[in-house]
């Protein structure tokens, strides 16, 4: 579990752009994009840290009104 | 609300995150420099509600009340959202008379307009390594659609 994880880990947070590119990653994610949720699917639920303090659950963003997502870093 | 992921172009002032640590203290360090007032929330060293929500490195979803998608995209255009928005709450509220509101989805191609200067700009701040390796990604890219 540890090395499978730490592997996972390792993967994800790509070192360099473009052996990203080069071994697919970005076509990957175009592939993991189309198979996520689709309109009018439920929404995958999770509790993040929220900087400034304090756990926030995605569902309670969205009970009582739409909730705008957008998923970035700095570039 | 923003979930701050992975670094997509890692370089010598930003790099790849080997911590939680690390990504916290970076996740801090865009919100003041972005000048961010949203919400800013952190996804695990994983990536675990990234790899969920499909990878791409800048995409918007709107998840409506009950939890259920009402929009996703794999870039983000503010102003293509904002009109979703707008079309989306009214379709609820508002129908002619004598018609109920039905939903359907559309996927559909859409345009949003990219300042290069400005994305190689922050291409910079993060390294010069960012800069180099986006390049050689073009060519990449070219060979790709060459083939």
């Amino acid at each position: 579990m540890g090395e499978a994880d730490r592997d996972s880990k390792a993967a994800y947070n790509y070192p360099r752009f473009d052996e990203h590119v080069a071994t697919g990653g970005d076509m990957a994610d175009e592939d993991a994009f189309r198979a996520s949720p689709w309109a009018g699917q439920r929404a995958p639920d999770f509790t993040l840290p929220r900087l400034g303090g304090g756990d926030v659950r995605l569902s309670d963003l969205w009970r009582s009104k739409p909730l705008v997502m957008e998923f970035g870093s700095f570039t | 609300m923003f979930i701050y992921t992975r670094e997509a172009h890692p370089g010598e002032n930003v790099p790849h995150h080997d911590s939680f640590d690390r990504k916290l203290a970076c996740a801090k360090l865009l919100a003041e420099e972005a000048g961010i007032s949203r919400d800013i929330l952190v996804d695990d060293l994983d990536g675990t509600v990234h790899r969920a929500y499909g990878l791409m490195p800048n995409m918007t979803w709107v998840v409506g009340r009950g939890g259920r998608v009402a929009y996703k995209a794999n870039w983000t255009s503010a102003a293509n959202v904002e009109a979703f928005l707008g079309r989306f709450l009214a379709g609820q509220a508002e129908h002619p008379p004598g018609t109920l509101p039905a939903m359907y989805e559309t996927q559909q191609a859409e345009f949003r307009y990219t300042d290069r200067k400005r994305f190689m700009q922050q291409l910079l701040r993060n390294g010069p390594r960012a800069v180099a390796e986006f390049e050689k990604a073009q060519q990449l890219w070219a060979q790709r659609a060459a083939t």
